[in-house]
């Protein structure tokens, strides 16, 4: 008796919330919630094989233990937006209670979302959004502010490495990619605030760290001078290392990775140990979403803040070895 | 093997060069990788930013350091030299780099083989994947262009499931879960902290890879099943060993480009090496060798991958943008096919 009434109580509040999505309209906006059921909330990661993607469903499985009512299942869409579009076809059909995405591509996973939207599940985008405002074409959106995270490294530069200014190089992620853009535009403008400052070079090295020692290589050639080099991530600072080592000059060279992970071959080890300067934290933004999604099903909110931008961490020799710690990978 | 169907292999495989005596454009198109290779080299220095009048273009750190950015895709391109010789393609190469990474990592990481023991199982396990594909190329009758396709996908997949989609650390030390710390070398430099050890194995296996075309039965053996495989057949080569021992190779050679890889970067990723193939088959391209088989060299090869290097390093140390750089490269794809089809026409007249 009581699950039916849950269930005609669903009936109706679908299309209410559809329609009504962020309004004042007071109805839940999940179908059906409260304290004491079990929820499944689904989890669309755009790839698996990426560190930093790895250490975001990491955390999520670790935080999302600490809630008993709550049962997560992570797809992975491979890098393929076809993959993970039917992946979220398969969560709606499933009938999940919350669906979690990081969209592969924004535009191709855009009318997944949407079926989604309209099935009144509701939806947290995860660092990366699909087209549409949040709170209206989905729920809410989690994540990190690229360009600021960058715009940080540079202000670093300019303020705490090189006060005195000097020759700067960026290698830059795949170009034409959003976050690639928006690293090096906030890492340009932050340095910007020391005139004293040039940008020498400024090469693609499309995430990876052969291509960043290949280029990093070349640049440190050409530019003897190089006292700073801002890696757009991880993987592309520690490739900087390897052309820094390779030209007997590890040590002289500040290197700032970009997105803090953990582990042997993360950035957070190699501040610790010395060999790079600082790096800022991509946040996984697991903790916010997983706040969101217990306000949504177990708080029965009837509307959550449709943007949250988690704050960036910088990583210096200062917190490092004590983060390096406390991180589990 | 007896010497009259020695002498026949080595008549199958005279036609190219005997043409090149007596045609000028088909001497340039046969050297044409050196020659490109030296107009590169030439525009390196002119186009080069220079210091305390020494130019950096030609400095001994950078051009280990264009031969270190190559030594992947540079043994990758010998194996696939052999293989194009014999008018076959191999696309797996790339995936099958990502594989081996995997595996040397895994097995640093979580077995107790020591180092040798490690290196020769990879090596082992690259050499039998390309033989099979070789195998299955000949029992089915299949393009090798399918086959490799399908090996791609294979090893792509292989090499998720072995790692679990995460990128396996290698961390060096004395124990279990450590790597020995002797293959760290692979990243290291040597004579003063200026020749890449990478570079060293580049180096090392295109002296070996340029002796087994150019001077053993086996390498004319090659050519003559990509000059005219009939003719081979019906003097007395063994066509199909001749077939799987190349995919042997292009296998051999991506397991050792992975091994390069994991030692490099101390870790091995089912995602790296995507594209490998298509670089090094450029490079195999530009050194001249033909994709219809029965012409090519391991000399052109090498000169093709270098001259690759040598132009993506002259536009990085200009700071130009990486966009340019792959026009160029497709232009000298072009440029590169154009002549040895010129050539190809020229011969067909005279005969």
């Amino acid at each position: 008796m009581f699950l039916r009434q849950i269930l005609l109580g669903a009936a109706w509040a679908a299309p209410l919330a559809a329609l009504s999505a962020g309004a004042s309209l007071a109805a839940p906006l999940a179908k059906h919630c409260g304290p004491k059921d079990k929820y499944v909330i689904g989890f669309s990661q755009a790839n698996y094989a990426e560190p930093y993607r790895q250490h975001v469903n990491n955390d999520l499985i670790e935080l999302a233990k600490a809630i008993p009512q709550f049962e997560l299942q992570i797809a992975d869409g491979a890098g393929n937006d076809n993959t993970q579009t039917s992946q979220v076809d398969n969560f709606v059909t499933q009938g999940v209670d919350l669906l979690m995405i990081s969209p592969f591509e924004a535009a191709p996973l855009t009318p997944a979302v949407a079926r989604a939207m309209k099935a009144g599940i509701p939806v947290i985008e995860l660092d990366r959004q699909t087209n549409g405002a949040p709170g209206k074409d989905y729920t809410a959106f989690v994540g990190g502010d690229n360009y600021k995270i960058a715009f940080e490294a540079g202000t670093y530069t300019a303020k705490t490495l090189l006060p005195d200014g000097g020759e700067v190089a960026v290698l830059e992620g795949l170009p034409s990619s959003t976050p690639a853009v928006q690293r090096l535009n906030g890492f340009k403008d932050g340095v910007k605030q020391n005139p004293k400052i040039k940008v020498v070079a400024e090469q693609a090295a499309d995430w990876v760290p052969d291509k960043a020692q290949t280029a990093f290589s070349a640049m440190l050639q050409a530019n003897p001078d190089i006292k700073v080099v801002y890696a757009s991530n991880d993987m592309m600072a520690a490739g900087s290392y390897l052309a820094a080592k390779g030209a007997g000059k590890e040590g002289n060279i500040g290197i700032i990775g970009t997105d803090g992970l953990p582990g042997p071959a993360g950035g957070v080890r190699a501040v610790a140990s010395g060999q790079w300067a600082a790096t800022f934290t991509y946040p996984t933004g697991a903790a916010e979403s997983l706040d969101l999604a217990k306000k949504i099903l177990l708080d029965c909110a009837e509307s959550v803040p449709d943007t949250v931008t988690v704050p960036t961490l910088a990583i210096t020799k200062d917190n490092a070895a004590d983060l390096d710690k406390k991180l589990k990978f | 093997m007896t010497d009259a169907q020695n002498i026949d292999a080595r008549d199958t495989a005279t036609p190219a060069p005997a043409a090149a005596r007596r045609d000028p454009l088909a001497l340039i198109v046969r050297f044409q990788s050196v020659i490109g290779l030296v107009l590169v080299l030439i525009g390196g220095v002119a186009f080069s930013p220079s210091r305390h009048g020494q130019i950096i273009f030609l400095s001994p750190d950078n051009i280990a350091n264009i031969i270190r950015a190559i030594s992947e895709t540079g043994i990758i391109a010998l194996g696939m030299t052999f293989v194009i010789i014999t008018a076959g393609i191999d696309l797996s190469v790339g995936a099958m780099l990502g594989l081996n990474s995997v595996l040397t990592a895994m097995l640093m990481t979580t077995t107790n083989l020591g180092l040798v023991p490690t290196l020769l199982v990879v090596l082992a396990a690259g050499t039998t994947f390309g033989a099979l594909q070789g195998l299955i190329s000949i029992r089915f009758r299949l393009e090798p262009f399918i086959v490799t396709l399908a090996g791609l996908q294979m090893a792509r997949g292989l090499a998720l499931i072995l790692s679990g989609n995460v990128y396996i650390n290698i961390s060096y030390g004395d124990g279990p879960g450590l790597a020995p710390p002797v293959f760290a070398l692979l990243g290291e430099r040597l004579f003063h902290n200026v020749v890449p050890v990478a570079t060293l194995v580049f180096v090392a296996l295109a002296v070996v890879a340029t002796v087994v075309l150019n001077t053993t039965r086996f390498g004319r053996y090659v050519y003559a099943v990509g000059g005219n495989e009939r003719a081979a057949r019906l003097s007395g080569i063994p066509v199909a060993a001749v077939k799987v021992a190349v995919f042997a190779i292009t296998g051999f050679a991506s397991a050792a480009a992975g091994i390069v890889h994991a030692g490099q970067f101390n870790f091995g990723s089912a995602n790296d090496g995507a594209g490998y193939e298509l670089t090094a088959i450029a490079a195999v391209v530009i050194g001249g060798t033909s994709l219809f088989g029965g012409s090519g060299s391991m000399i052109g090869t090498i000169a093709g991958s270098v001259m690759l290097g040598a132009l993506a390093n002259i536009l990085q140390l200009n700071n130009v943008n990486a966009s340019l750089q792959l026009l160029a490269t497709g232009a000298i794809i072009v440029l590169a096919a154009a002549l040895q089809t010129m050539v190809g026409r020229r011969e067909g007249s005279m005969r």
